[in-house]
């Protein structure tokens, strides 16, 4: 495919910005791609240090630099924290457009389609941001518009969406996460937690002594849990699992009403299977609201330790 | 990079912990200063173990080593001027111990503050020097430069709440330092030394920290002034009565017309603006510190007080403060807020005469300067604002830096109370010191023959910060 060279025409008018950016770093603790890799060169803040690099002549354009930039959730947080208020989100988004074209423009956390395409265009339709087309026969995305919310992921009947870059957000690294905590005798019950909704609520430090009962694991929506994967954790000798999602009407993907339906029928299949449902319960958490969240946590673990292993 | 043996540093941390990309570099030679210098490698040590080991083979082969925390520091400490390794020790985050019946915990250096108060919490303490950037700094950053926060009036600043320190030295060796007592009387303090050293002594990989009670209740006030001594004095006299605050804050008018201007906040528009905090277990006596400090207000003309114990309220009284930082930045779209000289403390007796004369060379110098800061420990922050790409604003810059470090000395103030030298402050630090650099320079050489350990700062830095290393800004 035909390149044209690097130029930076969209960042160009975003320069007084990344002087305003006084690199306090309070982005750094909402950013899930940082609380993930946990290297700072992974930040929002990194983020437009490399951009301010780029237009200063200091940087040359790689794939490498490109990886960064197209590796964004679009979660808004950090722009919420700026200090400065910088639009990041609207800088990263024309730093792509800039990338989009050149020899170095990668997918990063954007979604990419595999061979299995049976082009249905379910994708097409179910995107929210219009990232996704059907051209020349092929399903292509805009990795501009794209914002890596995941649905054309989730709603693919083929699986035949994916992104390069999950962040750890995706299945196969949730259950290898939920294989790795229960593994530990202490361990007991795995809560999954919405990226948009929870995330900046947990810090980087760990606790040494007292290993925690329970692990957080962060997805990029309650919505998006397939079945098989809430249930992964009762099939690994855990003692059970919470779903907290957003309340009613806050999610824009609907995702929580998804996620309420999956729990529904997998509580009744518990039922039919003789294991207590109270093992897998669900939580509406507004966004934000740390104090509810670990009330539900705590009361959650409560009756799990009431009710004992799922193996007697 | 130079002379820099990578694959040795990737069997030490493993390959997946180093960076050596130029983007990476060019990302960890910035934190919150007006500097900017990349490292040659950045390394990320997961235990004492590899950080004696990197340091072994640094001082082996003279290479710098630069420490880093969440590199939110001002005045460019983790700016590696000389290259070299930067060890990001945000790996080494465990909260190893807390102990309530000896009163100490004990935490790696990677730890972030408000994680350590969040997890102190249950048990009723908390760790108090704790800096406005508590919900990023590490534990490590902030020993290197004896942080300090709103509350250090009453709690004091990192120094005093280190009980002892594990560190490993140029050579790769270890040392214990300090004790797990409130006091101590054992030969030099050395643990006391390494806090606020910036980097330049050795590499903290544990801390023992005090902690103290909650207290059960916190009142928060505010007193507004038409002029500017007034409320300087009231400072003063708060300081002198006796009563022992639990934050004393000042915001000047600059900073005042800033909130309302980008905040829409609409806060009186007078030329001070104090706010007064007492707290502790019983409420009589915090009843009594609020009063007193009130009655010190209303003698030097303070008026519109108010005061609460409600959180909320009290979040609503400290609402200005709080958004001042985000306000500055906000001031105008030409205009970038910079830390120069933004940490001076002076005598309680001096503090409005320091805001005054902030004011008066701002002025003179063609620059926008704002006064506030913790008056109750004396601590005056300023921000410069300027338009960074135009290289007349550095210039007036500098001299408005230099001539406010003059007064400041001339009042027997001190260059910084909580950001620390690094490379900005460097020259004012020196004419302040002159007398001691020399013994500085030994000590340093005692622990670090080679001076590979953040080389190039405090007594070592250039003297013209301006052109010490590059600007984080494109200057025309």
């Amino acid at each position: 495919m035909e390149t044209r060279p690097f130029e930076p025409k969209h960042l160009d008018k975003w320069k007084s910005n990344l002087d305003s950016c006084i690199r306090c770093g309070y982005c750094y603790e909402h950013c899930p791609v940082f609380k993930h890799t946990r290297w700072e060169s992974d930040s929002p803040r990194a983020k437009l240090i490399i951009l301010y690099g780029l237009l200063a002549g200091k940087l040359e354009p790689s794939t490498y630099i490109a990886d960064k930039i197209f590796s964004c959730f679009h979660c808004g947080r950090c722009v919420a924290a700026c200090s400065s208020g910088v639009p990041l989100i609207e800088v990263f988004t024309d730093a792509k457009r800039d990338f989009k074209g050149t020899a170095f423009e990668v997918s990063g956390t954007t979604s990419i389609t595999n061979s299995d395409c049976a082009a249905c265009l379910t994708c097409v339709r179910a995107c929210p941001h219009e990232a996704r087309d059907f051209i020349n026969g092929k399903i292509v995305t805009d990795t501009v518009k794209c914002q890596s919310c995941g649905i054309c992921i989730d709603i693919c009947p083929n699986n035949a969406a994916s992104s390069c870059l999950s962040y750890g957000t995706n299945s196969s690294a949730l259950k290898n996460e939920i294989g790795n905590f229960l593994e530990k005798d202490t361990s007991k019950a795995i809560v999954f937690g919405c990226n948009w909704s929870y995330y900046p609520d947990f810090q980087s430090s760990k606790m040494d002594r007292a290993p925690s009962e329970y692990k957080i694991l962060i997805n990029m929506c309650g919505g998006r849990l397939e079945k098989t994967l809430i249930l992964e954790p009762l099939l690994q000798n855990g003692w059970g699992v919470l779903v907290a999602c957003c309340p009613d009407g806050d999610c824009e993907h609907d995702g929580n009403v998804k996620a309420k339906l999956h729990v529904k029928a997998l509580r009744d299949l518990l039922g039919q299977m003789d294991i207590n449902p109270e093992r897998l319960q669900l939580v509406q958490i507004k966004h934000g609201d740390k104090a509810g969240f670990q009330k539900a946590i705590d009361t959650f673990m409560e009756t799990i330790n009431k009710l004992g292993p799922l193996k007697q | 990079m130079k002379n820099i043996d990578t694959s040795r540093l990737k069997s030490i941390v493993g390959e997946e912990n180093i960076k050596t990309d130029p983007a990476d570099l060019f990302i960890y030679g910035s934190d919150s200063s007006v500097h900017s210098a990349s490292p040659w490698v950045v390394a990320r040590p997961a235990n004492t173990e590899q950080v004696q080991k990197i340091m072994a083979y640094a001082n082996q082969d003279k290479i710098p080593v630069v420490t880093r925390g969440s590199g939110s520091g001002m005045c460019g400490q983790t700016v590696p001027v000389k290259g070299g390794i930067t060890l990001d020790m945000k790996k080494m985050n465990k909260i190893l111990e807390i102990n309530p019946s000896d009163v100490f915990c004990r935490v790696e250096p990677g730890v972030v503050d408000d994680d350590l108060n969040q997890a102190l919490k249950p048990f009723g303490v908390f760790y108090p020097p704790t800096p406005a950037s508590s919900r990023i700094a590490t534990i490590g950053g902030e020993i290197g430069n004896n942080a300090s926060g709103v509350r250090s009036v009453k709690y004091g600043a990192t120094r005093d709440s280190v009980l002892g320190l594990k560190v490993v030295l140029a050579d790769g060796s270890l040392v214990n330092l300090g004790a797990r007592t409130r006091v101590e009387a054992t030969g030099y303090q050395l643990h006391k030394l390494i806090v606020g050293s910036e980097g330049t002594l050795g590499v903290v990989v544990e801390a023992t920290l005090g902690f103290v009670p909650i207290p059960k209740f916190r009142c928060l006030g505010i007193a507004n002034f038409d002029q500017l001594e007034d409320a300087g004095k009231t400072v003063a006299d708060i300081m002198g009565s006796g009563i022992v605050p639990s934050m004393l804050e000042l915001v000047d008018n600059v900073a005042i017309k800033a909130v309302n201007k980008t905040m829409n906040l609409g806060l009186p528009d007078v030329q001070a603006a104090l706010l007064y905090e007492a707290d502790g277990m019983v409420k009589e006596a915090v009843d009594y510190e609020i009063e007193a400090m009130q009655e010190v207000c209303r003698k030097n003309n303070g008026f519109g007080l108010v005061s609460s114990y409600d959180a909320e309220e009290r979040a609503k009284i400290f609402l200005g403060r709080k958004k001042l930082f985000p306000a500055l930045s906000k001031f105008s779209d030409l205009l970038s807020s910079t830390s120069l000289a933004d940490d001076m403390a002076v005598p309680y007796s001096k503090m409005a005469e320091t805001a005054r004369k902030i004011h008066e060379i701002a002025k003179r110098n063609n620059i926008i300067m704002t006064a506030y800061g913790h008056c109750g420990s004396g601590c005056m922050h300023t921000k410069i604002l300027m338009e960074p790409n135009r290289q007349d604003q550095w210039e007036s810059a500098k001299k408005a830096v230099s001539e406010i470090y003059e007064y400041v000395r001339s009042v027997n103030g001190t260059t910084s109370a909580e950001h620390g030298i690094g490379i900005s402050k460097a020259s004012a630090f020196k004419l302040e010191k002159s007398d001691s650099l020399n013994l500085m320079s030994n000590i340093k050489r005692a622990f670090d023959p080679n001076n590979i350990l953040n080389p190039g700062k405090l007594m070592d830095a250039h003297d013209d910060w301006v052109t010490a290393t590059d600007l984080r800004y494109m200057v025309a």
